[in-house]
């Protein structure tokens, strides 16, 4: 950000200023200085806010840029709802279980920890050049962080819970649907949202892998034929989608789990 | 977990985790064919071919290079604007909503612009993975910042606290180990932008020995070099969820 002189002249100026005309200050400065910058030493080709904003409606009206929304988005959402499912029963049973933890923990983390970006080729070995492989790569990228935030959910029920539970003879299934499960759901849903995260990144990753029709492809394709303004667009629906998510998570949290403290959340 | 389970049943599963696993990568390598996956003893063969023509270290220094050199840059500056952003408290309200925004949005998408524009020298991917690092530093620098109270500055303002005493005793403290959290969780961005970087911008280091082998259906290769970059992230986030626990022991710490 080059923005701090700027704004810190703004401050100067407006020391009374609400926090939202601030912000919105703030951005115009930034978008100025974007444009500006842009103009000055940038050649023409290069996206600046007052083009992208003369594209803005016809990009995001045209039958291609919907259909490759349409198919990025459907991507992300089929693998990170497939990376759930087994993700929540991996981790439940890691956490539940110290023999399943002992078993596979090292290969979660290792695989956590490898860049999914390295496994493309593999994955286009495996799927071909397909959408498939844009699908797997999505689910490889969201499953192992949910399945580690999980397990350290499913580690976290207090104990008292149990023993209650136990005491009560309740079933083991009841034990884990009625206790470990509800008691998992802030770290479900801060995996949830690092593997959102994730997934959206290998979605992008893996159409400029492919090349199947999505919205990497589009601003691959619109960035190679010097149409930055056009390609924009497209990273702003990805933005868009990368806070919107951030935003749902959070409000579920608050509204549905207003016991937990955010300061406490895991990953 | 009730019962404590002795020792040698943990190690004892660990031993039999590893076992089994290598044995269904040697099994599973050998049943499909050799363009769909080499078996460990043949990646392991690989690994140690590549490893003498110089092939896999050579490729691993030039890796580290882009890595450290994107990732220091994503620090030095990262951190000391998280810094400022802590105590010019306008400043922070302006501008955290733009760094939430930017840290939430894939920096891969931007990898085609910094190609069109900067081709294919070491500068472009260097800004790569300066781009995935430094977001999430300043995302928790910022953070780290809204936690300090402005009580707090008043006070030590009250006692005319000097301006170094001010960021010695309330700002550095309040915000370092926010900062190593945005490090530690830059470490594992920013290996994804290396490796991105060496796909689609010029190919170099892990990432050109992954392609290659890929193209030449050298698949014992591909798996060799994927088993060096996963001990290389397993290593660094070890390593930054370490420096993590040591020097913000008193924030709730998790891996």
């Amino acid at each position: 950000m080059t923005a701090q002189s700027e704004a810190e002249t703004v401050s100067a100026r407006n020391g009374a200023l609400s926090p939202l005309a601030v912000r919105l200050l703030a951005g115009i400065v930034l978008l100025a200085i974007w444009e500006l910058g842009v103009r000055a030493w940038a050649p023409a080709y290069v996206a600046r806010p007052t083009g992208v904003a003369a594209v803005l409606w016809s990009v995001a009206t045209s039958r291609e840029f919907l259909i490759a929304t349409g198919d990025t988005l459907s991507a992300v959402l089929e693998g990170l709802a497939i990376a759930l499912v087994a993700g929540i029963g991996t981790g439940i049973a890691m956490g539940r279980s110290l023999a399943v933890d002992r078993l596979i923990r090292y290969y979660v983390f290792a695989l956590f920890a490898m860049p999914m970006v390295a496994v493309l080729p593999l994955i286009t070995l495996w799927f071909g050049y397909t959408g498939g492989a844009r699908l797997a790569t999505t689910v490889f990228a969201a499953y192992f962080s949910i399945v580690l935030n999980a397990a350290d959910g499913a580690q976290a029920v207090p104990a008292e819970y149990l023993e209650v539970s136990r005491s009560f003879r309740a079933p083991r299934w009841r034990v884990l649907v009625d206790c470990v499960l509800p008691a998992s759901l802030p770290y479900l849903l801060a995996g949830t949202r690092l593997g959102a995260a994730r997934a959206l990144i290998g979605a992008v990753l893996a159409e400029f892998f492919i090349s199947v029709p999505g919205l990497g492809t589009y601003i691959l394709f619109n960035s190679r034929s010097f149409h930055h303004d056009q390609a924009i667009v497209a990273v702003l629906v990805l933005a868009g989608c990368g806070v919107g998510f951030d935003a749902l998570v959070n409000w579920a949290t608050r509204r549905y789990l207003p016991w937990y403290r955010r300061d406490e959340k895991p990953q | 977990m009730a019962s404590r389970p002795s020792l040698l049943f943990r190690w004892g599963l660990t031993a039999l985790s590893l076992a089994a696993g290598a044995a269904v990568w040697e099994i599973v390598g050998r049943r499909t064919g050799a363009a769909f996956m080499a078996p460990l003893s043949e990646t392991l063969v690989r690994l140690w071919e590549l490893t003498l023509s110089g092939e896999l270290v050579r490729a691993l220094g030039s890796s580290l290079g882009l890595f450290a050199a994107g990732f220091a840059l994503s620090v030095v500056l990262g951190v000391p604007l998280g810094l400022l952003l802590a105590r010019v408290r306008l400043l922070r309200i302006a501008l955290e909503p733009y760094i939430t925004v930017m840290n939430a949005t894939p920096m891969a998408a931007l990898i085609p612009f910094i190609l069109s524009m900067m081709g294919f020298g070491f500068a472009p991917k260097m800004l790569v993975v300066f781009l995935f690092a430094v977001f999430p530093i300043l995302y928790n620098t910022v953070e780290g910042a809204r936690s300090i109270r402005p009580e707090l500055i008043e006070v030590a303002r009250s006692f005319r606290s000097s301006e170094g005493a001010l960021w010695r005793d309330v700002l550095l403290p309040f915000v370092l180990p926010f900062a190593l959290t945005g490090i530690r969780q830059a470490i594992g961005r920013a290996l994804v932008g290396m490796v991105a970087a060496e796909f689609f911008l010029s190919a170099s280091g892990i990432g050109m020995l992954i392609q290659s082998g890929a193209q030449n259906f050298d698949t014992a290769a591909v798996f060799a070099a994927i088993l060096l970059i996963t001990l290389l992230g397993v290593g660094l986030m070890e390593l930054g969820a370490a420096i993590e626990a040591r020097y913000a022991a008193w924030r709730n710490v998790r891996r």
